[in-house]
């Protein structure tokens, strides 16, 4: 298996309004690598979240191709066909972390059990839930439901499923997005640590500049279409 | 964890999750009673009308009942009788006929192993397993028997009924009552399921998110549906049976009185394990119909539609079905009328309330309390268009429940009347057989202190059509007509009707009106007693009891020929005591005893027969309409509290929580007193085909269309009462809340 965990080559996304088709990505390329980091800048609607929808086959591109973990999806196809729906689906089971800025957490299930499902999809033995809680400051409220802490707590649970699952990947969007400057702070410096020591690549969507300058890269989508 | 994972909602909610199984449980208890009593109703059709063809029965000419001991006299006197032994057994009692099998060898039976025929199984038994069972025991004898010895008579034997036509319309009825439940049911159970199916959308694109395929979860939730319709029906077949146990009797008593049907059971009462498959087919058909697609979301600026067709393609099918109803020369065809009005009116209500909500609030807009009032109304425009399905179940629901309480009701008031009418004397004598009623006659003529009495005398008459065909009817002949029939309301008559009936008038009942077209003035050929006889109607009386045709004529004008197959008298004794009375018969008549009734009591009993009669189609109605508002509470306390966000906005903006609870009061109110007004005009026009289109054709006589805004008041307050509890719950829940919820995008609440 190859250092190169992500390999975009000449990927581009067309949103359709009525009889327009507007570009929100346009034939962009990139790599990233084991234990790299990325950030995504933009403005607003400049296709950040689409660029991570596209990544773990959320949404599909237009033209272009993608290979995750050496698996390679070409676009440009109408439809895509049941074996890469699948195919997508396995990575993002087993390979691929997405976080989103909110509900990653199945609202009638505990932190812990969150952590718990997300980690047994992924094939990962159970018995690390409250590690991973405790190593992202929300052991205490494990056996809490998502409505009964804060939006940062949330995050972190959501950081901790994600983590629990051992992935190639992570993709997060807006990870701080709503959290304050500490706890933003605090959960940085914990995704960047986990990440050096699961020894996967991070790529982040954010407005956040602080967050940015910690990515060893930075994709700048601009202004967007 | 997948499991967990999809049924931790119901963890979280498990109101939602009872609510579901409750309502499961009840629809197929409600199915499965009324199928267990129409089915045993049918069979006893069957074994009425096929099993005793062509038979007589033997009677003892002093009256008294037959034994054991004339079956031997008569089986001695080399007549092939055999015994007929209506009794019950079993517990609870189900009704059933003993037979000997081997004294049914001599009949002229149909060829069959046994000899028995068509007598076979159920609810036949041999005559050694019910032998010392109470009950009504008959001979019968085949027609063609020689003389009878001494002492004993023959007399026509039919178990039932000539009526047998208008039992199964009966019967058909309640099918179809069960049917427009079974409907209202699938239309709730699959509101409530695809109303959570909403809430854990969320839940479902994270599974997908993690990489659950739509088809791994789609097999789940099947699993899931399976496994709660399994849990619910088998206990709800269960009551069900329980419940046909409970309402059988009332149900018997009234296939006794309407139709002089009796209802047999039998001993082993199989598990009705078909309406265990129709009610599991009911419920996964109506969730599973479009799969993992929950309700729509819809906005103020994309109202819902009518879905598959435009608007006016779902107008035209209600007009073409009320053009149905009223010209449908059968039952089927009211149905079918009845059933594209309700299609019509169940797609296009919700979005006419919601365009009448819209047009309320831009009225509100140069209003004083505009930003509120115009807010409170554009909610309920969402909320009927976002919970359109229970809006139309509960509708229909209410709309069947004012359409069957102002049928029963109906019945009940005229039905009073009509015993009223016809119990007007105090006493009644019923004439024992082997006597001569015509002494009994003369007695009471020559009784001083009377105030007024007249004989009653029933049999068969024979209408002649002008083509020679012959339709029999029952035969009613009263003499000396008095003050206790002169009061009679008629439904239509000429001058002086009772009058010309004396000077050889007839009149006939309304069943008998309608159903062989009769007028006033026409002149009927009726043989009476092998005497070819012209008369012409003078009245059409009403006769709710029995849907049977009848002529009535003046007893004095009957021939000498005619045999009346039942008589009694009618006495309003004045003057004279009951035992006087009772003294001068007994002794003309050279009998024992005599039993003469207190009318009052007869109608008493009557009344209670009619209670019972109505019991089932009570429990129907007010069962489905327990589901609807259970339906209606929970999917609207759910949907109250997807749209919380949006009430406790109304906080941060300023507006105190005494006002903000009032608005919520406002809306659940609005909301249920909108279903409440479109379902009158709905339950109005179901009375009127219920009154005037099914019950002339299903009984043979319509019943006044008349309105209850009693009872309307009675169901607006139950109503009220659901919007209120809606309102309170949801304003303890926001009262509870610590915080506001940070962020509406987690919110599912309908358009943002």
């Amino acid at each position: 298996m190859s250092d190169v965990v992500l390999d975009v080559k000449q990927v581009s996304k067309l949103f359709h309004s009525g009889h327009d088709r507007v570009p929100v990505i346009e034939n962009l390329s990139f790599t990233l690598g084991v234990e790299q980091s990325m950030a995504v800048v933009g403005r607003s609607g400049s296709g950040k979240s689409t660029l991570l929808n596209l990544l773990c086959g959320l949404e599909l591109a237009d033209s272009g191709s993608i290979t995750v973990a050496d698996h390679l999806f070409t676009s440009g196809r109408s439809a895509v066909g049941p074996d890469e729906a699948s195919l997508w689906a396995a990575l993002r089971k087993q390979r691929i972390g997405v976080v989103f800025q909110e509900a990653n957490l199945m609202p009638a299930m505990t932190l812990v059990e969150n952590v718990r499902l997300r980690a047994s999809l992924a094939g990962q033995s159970a018995g690390e839930e409250m590690h991973w809680l405790e190593q992202l400051g929300v052991g205490a409220q494990a056996h809490r439901f998502p409505d009964q802490v804060s939006g940062g707590q949330r995050q972190r649970a959501a950081l901790a499923m994600v983590f629990a699952m051992h992935p190639a990947l992570i993709l997060a969007d807006e990870p701080t997005g709503s959290l304050d400057r500490q706890t933003a702070d605090e959960v940085t410096d914990r995704l960047f640590d986990i990440q050096q020591t699961n020894r996967c690549a991070l790529m982040l969507a954010t407005h956040d500049q602080v967050l940015a300058r910690r990515c060893g890269q930075c994709l700048d989508l601009g202004e967007g279409a | 964890m997948m499991v967990k994972a999809m049924t931790s909602h119901y963890r979280r909610h498990p109101l939602q999750l009872l609510a579901l199984a409750f309502m499961i449980v009840v629809a197929t208890m409600l199915w499965t009673g009324v199928s267990v009593l129409t089915g045993q109703a049918r069979d006893s059709l069957d074994v009425s009308e096929e099993a005793v063809a062509a038979r007589e029965a033997v009677v003892r000419s002093d009256g008294q009942p037959v034994s054991v001991v004339d079956f031997v006299a008569l089986r001695t006197a080399g007549i092939c009788a055999a015994p007929w032994l209506e009794t019950t057994r079993g517990d609870p009692k189900v009704r059933v006929i003993g037979i000997d099998p081997l004294a049914m060898a001599c009949f002229d039976a149909p060829p069959a192993g046994d000899g028995v025929g068509e007598l076979a199984g159920d609810p036949f038994v041999d005559m050694s397993e019910v032998a010392g069972q109470p009950g009504q025991l008959s001979l019968l004898i085949s027609p063609g028997t020689g003389a009878l010895p001494n002492g004993y008579q023959r007399k026509e034997f039919r178990l039932g009924p000539a009526t047998g036509q208008l039992a199964d319309s009966f019967l058909l009825n309640l099918d179809a009552l069960s049917l427009l439940v079974l409907f209202i049911t699938g239309l709730l159970v699959r509101s409530v399921y695809h109303l959570g199916l909403a809430q854990r959308r969320s839940s479902f694109a994270l599974l997908e998110r993690f990489g659950v395929g739509k088809r791994q979860v789609y097999r789940l939730l099947t699993a899931e549906l399976i496994i709660l319709t399994l849990v619910c029906v088998l206990p709800g077949v269960w009551l069900g049976q329980a419940l046909a146990n409970r309402l059988g009797q009332g149900f018997g008593l009234a296939l006794d009185s309407l139709f002089d049907l009796s209802l047999y059971g039998s001993a082993d009462t199989p598990v009705p394990w078909q309406a265990a498959v129709v009610m599991m087919a009911l419920v996964l058909g109506v969730c599973l119909l479009d799969r993992l697609i929950p309700q729509r979301r819809v906005s103020r600026d994309k109202p819902a539609g009518p879905g598959i067709f435009p608007a006016w393609v779902w107008g035209i099918m209600a007009v073409i079905g009320l053009v149905m109803v009223m010209q449908a020369p059968s039952l089927i065809w009211v149905f079918i009328g009845v059933a594209l009005v309700f299609a019509g009116v169940g797609v296009l209500v919700p979005d006419f309330l919601a365009r009448c909500a819209d047009v309320m609030a831009r009225r509100r807009i140069q209003s004083a309390n505009a930003p509120l009032g115009r807010w409170r109304y554009l909610e309920l425009a969402v909320m009927f268009r976002n919970l359109a399905l229970p809006v139309v179940a509960l509708q229909f629901a209410m709309a069947t429940v004012l359409a069957v309480q102002a049928l029963v009701t109906s019945f009940e008031s005229t039905f009073e009347q009509w015993l009223g009418q016809r119990l007007s004397a105090e006493l009644y004598v019923e004439v024992p057989d082997g006597v001569d009623a015509r002494t009994g006659a003369l007695t009471l003529a020559q009784m001083d202190g009377l105030d007024a009495w007249h004989r009653v005398q029933h049999g068969k008459a024979t209408l002649r059509g002008d083509s020679g065909d012959a339709t029999g009817t029952d035969l009613m002949a009263i003499s000396p007509v008095t003050s206790l029939v002169t009061g009679w309301t008629l439904l239509a008559s000429t001058d002086a009707p009772w009058a010309a009936l004396s000077s050889g008038g007839i009149m006939v009942n309304e069943q008998l009106a309608r159903r062989q077209h009769v007028e006033l003035g026409q002149s009927l050929r009726v043989e009476i007693g092998g005497q070819s006889l012209d008369r012409i109607v003078v009245g059409i009386y009403a006769d709710y009891g029995r849907p049977a045709a009848e002529v009535l004529v003046d007893g004095e004008a009957l021939p000498e020929a005619f045999t009346p197959g039942f008589q009694s008298f009618s006495i309003n004794p004045g003057q004279r005591s009951v035992d006087d009375i009772a003294q001068r018969l007994t002794a003309d008549w050279q009998i024992a005893n005599l039993t003469i009734r207190d009318n009052a009591s007869i109608q008493a009993l009557a009344s209670q027969v009619f209670q019972q009669t109505f019991l089932l189609t009570r429990a129907i109605s007010v069962l489905t309409l327990v589901l609807a508002s259970l339906s209606l509470l929970v999917m609207g306390w759910v949907f109250f509290s997807t749209r919380s966000w949006y009430f406790q906005l109304l906080g941060v903006w300023g507006v105190p929580p005494d006002a903000v609870r009032s608005q919520l009061r406002q809306l659940a109110l609005l909301l249920t007193t909108g279903i409440t007004l479109v379902a009158l005009p709905l339950g109005i026009w179901l009375t009127w085909v219920l009154v005037s289109r099914i019950n002339p054709l299903a009984f043979g006589w319509s019943l006044p269309m008349a309105v209850y805004p009693g009872f309307w008041i009675e169901l607006g307050v139950v109503m009220a009462v659901i919007g209120l509890v809606i309102a309170w719950l949801i304003g303890r829940q926001l009262a509870g809340q610590e915080s506001l919820r940070p962020g509406a995008n987690l919110i599912d609440g309908g358009e943002r």
